[in-house]
């Protein structure tokens, strides 16, 4: 179907760049797209180790009632930092590092609009990580007021919190420079030939993204720079005793929070959307009605955020308008999957490693949906708010959704970044063990939550022991799985068999136009598309 | 989008945008709209459509809790 007329400048030297810095000094000077998103890809793996060894003390601590492990200071720690490294430090990065990677390769451009600000969105996330991470070594450790940063926890915290806040300014700016990079890129750089509505889906889904992360990213900003008056400048914006509401808090984050959510999901859309055609051998079934369901998604994600409120104490009115606004929302999302589900019809299937993991991440993530449902609903919302069905209902959501489609994409687009294929046997042990460990972890947590136990505890009532037992045992399973995935990168990188330039049969795009590996510059001369 | 084609009317593109709601399209009515409607206008009927959406809402909640 995809057609182009294209000479691969560049394939004379797979490996060679002919100029500038070489070694370290290459990759702290690079302005090259895919060294960019190589080095955010390698800072999410080693953020996303971060926060999962941050994960399996929690639930080392949690696997029998009573304190064992960790003291309940540094417990809350780390739920908190595991929250914030997990979102700003794994999840977003490595999509952002997938944009990187593939935007300019799959729409013809040579590189991102801007490249040496893409240098700098980079760099920015290795000295926010080093503060976030080293708070846990000052003075009373680090923030502990959960990944929410709720008021007023957050305003009597340590100088941990001075930290985290300096870190999330500096990640926010890193993300919007990010987001204003793709916009431009995508809307200005093109190949001849390629209109919008030709567009592959992922370069769409990270369109609208980038719109989300430049509206609500400042506010956050914002909601934290509150927070660090409050805190040294004598303010009162959360305080009640100074006038203030720490209600105000939660309304101001939460407003970013929603859109922050569909900030992690619509890449992940996007991702699942280049794969499930090209193992289903058929084009994308209803491409018109993803991108009008994404666009509507994104839009009505502002209306949704006191849905994370309901036991605040609103009035009625509000708590019937976000209940009903959120369940709406469902819309554009099940057409999503129903589109994904008609790919698949009468298709062609295949099931290699990138299928398999796009396949577990609709049946995964439907019920991550599904449970969100539920806790859309104010009455029952009311017993479940910080139980663990909440702790349930956001990583089918966040690991299933967010963390099985970057697999996905990993495993699908490895051999364009290697020049290997990944090892088939390896992928898909790494997928079923994922697979099998995620749920023994996380499904018991609906039952802990339906039976009324509380998220962010160090200790429960005796009831609870056997699922929480079950639970950590998935979750060291779980997180030793995900060292298979290192073992496959590192093979891949060091050998195995050559990957062809359209590496998977149904494969289509101009990403599969250029020879694998990617030469180090490509499309120095716009192709001409012909979708 | 191509400079020949006719341009949508208000109303074809106040259509467009509810169906972009629901997240469907048929194929006919999505290659008419890839030709004629104007970006800006699009923006302009999101816009709307989004408080048109807000405003349902609020009446049908007044409604129920009256």
């Amino acid at each position: 179907m995809t057609t182009l007329t294209h000479d691969p400048i560049g394939a004379h030297a797979p490996h060679g760049h002919g100029h500038g810095p070489t070694g370290l000094m290459r990759w702290v000077t690079t302005t090259n797209h895919k060294d960019i998103g190589t080095m955010y890809l390698i800072f999410s793996f080693i953020m996303f180790l971060s926060g999962g060894v941050m994960a399996l003390t929690i639930r080392t601590e949690l696997f029998q009632p009573g304190l064992q492990v960790v003291e309940p200071e540094f417990f809350n720690q780390l739920t908190t930092m595991h929250g914030l490294v997990m979102v700003f430090g794994a999840i977003m990065p490595a999509f952002v590092g997938f944009a990187n990677w593939m935007i300019p390769l799959m729409i013809g451009a040579s590189d991102m609009a801007f490249a040496r600000m893409n240098n700098w969105s980079f760099w920015l996330l290795p000295p926010a990580a080093i503060l976030l991470l080293g708070s846990f070594f000052v003075p009373g450790g680090a923030t502990a007021a959960g990944w929410t940063l709720y008021a007023p926890l957050s305003v009597q915290m340590g100088m941990g919190m001075d930290l985290a806040i300096f870190a999330i300014h500096i990640m926010g700016i890193s993300s919007i420079m990010g987001a204003i990079n793709i916009v431009v890129t995508v809307l200005n750089m093109r190949a001849p030939g390629m209109t919008m509505m030709k567009m592959p889906l992922f370069c769409w889904t990270w369109l609208i993204t980038a719109y989300l992360l430049i509206a609500v990213m400042p506010v956050l900003a914002g909601a934290v720079t509150m927070i660090l008056t409050d805190r040294h400048f004598g303010t009162s914006f959360f305080n009640a005793a100074g006038g203030g509401d720490p209600v105000m808090f939660q309304h101001i984050f939460w407003f970013f929070g929603h859109p922050e959510v569909y900030i992690m999901i619509l890449p992940a859309f996007g991702i699942v959307s280049q794969i499930i055609p090209t193992f289903s051998r058929k084009p994308l079934f209803g491409y018109a009605s993803m991108v009008y369901a994404t666009s509507s998604i994104a839009i009505l994600s502002f209306t949704v955020w006191a849905h994370h409120m309901f036991t605040t104490g609103m009035p009625a009115v509000a708590q019937l308008f976000f209940m009903y606004a959120t369940m709406l929302i469902a819309v554009p999302t099940g057409v999503k999957v129903f589109n994904w589900v008609a790919t698949m019809w009468r298709g062609s299937l295949s099931f290699e490693s990138p299928m398999l993991w796009a396949t577990g991440f609709i049946f995964v993530f439907t019920m991550g949906g599904f449970t969100g449902l539920i806790c859309a609903i104010a009455p029952i919302d009311i017993q479940l708010q910080d139980t663990y069905y909440v702790v349930a209902h956001f990583h089918y959501v966040l690991v299933a959704g967010s963390l099985f489609a970057l697999f996905a994409g990993a495993y699908y687009w490895l051999p364009k970044w290697t020049g290997h294929m990944p090892s088939e046997f390896l992928g898909k042990l790494h997928f079923w063990c994922s697979m099998v460990f995620f749920n023994i972890t996380f499904f018991p947590m609906h039952f802990l939550g339906l039976a009324g136990m509380p998220r962010r505890i160090p200790d429960y009532a005796l009831q609870f022991a056997d699922f929480n037992a079950l639970a950590t045992i998935g979750a060291f399973g779980f997180g030793l799985s995900q060292l298979i995935f290192l073992v496959v990168v590192v093979k891949c990188v060091r050998g195995g068999e050559k990957a062809a330039a359209q590496s998977w049969e149904g494969a289509e795009g101009l990403e599969w136009t250029v020879p694998s590996p990617a030469p180090h510059h490509t499309f120095e001369e716009a192709p001409v598309f012909k979708g | 989008m191509s400079g020949d084609a006719p341009r949508a009317g208000f109303l074809a593109t106040v259509k467009a945008v509810l169906w972009s709601f629901v997240g469907i399209r048929k194929r006919k009515d999505y290659h008419d709209d890839a030709s004629s409607l104007d970006p800006k206008a699009v923006i302009v009927a999101g816009v709307l459509g989004g408080l048109i959406f807000v405003l349902t809402i609020v009446a049908v909640v007044n409604w129920v809790v009256s």
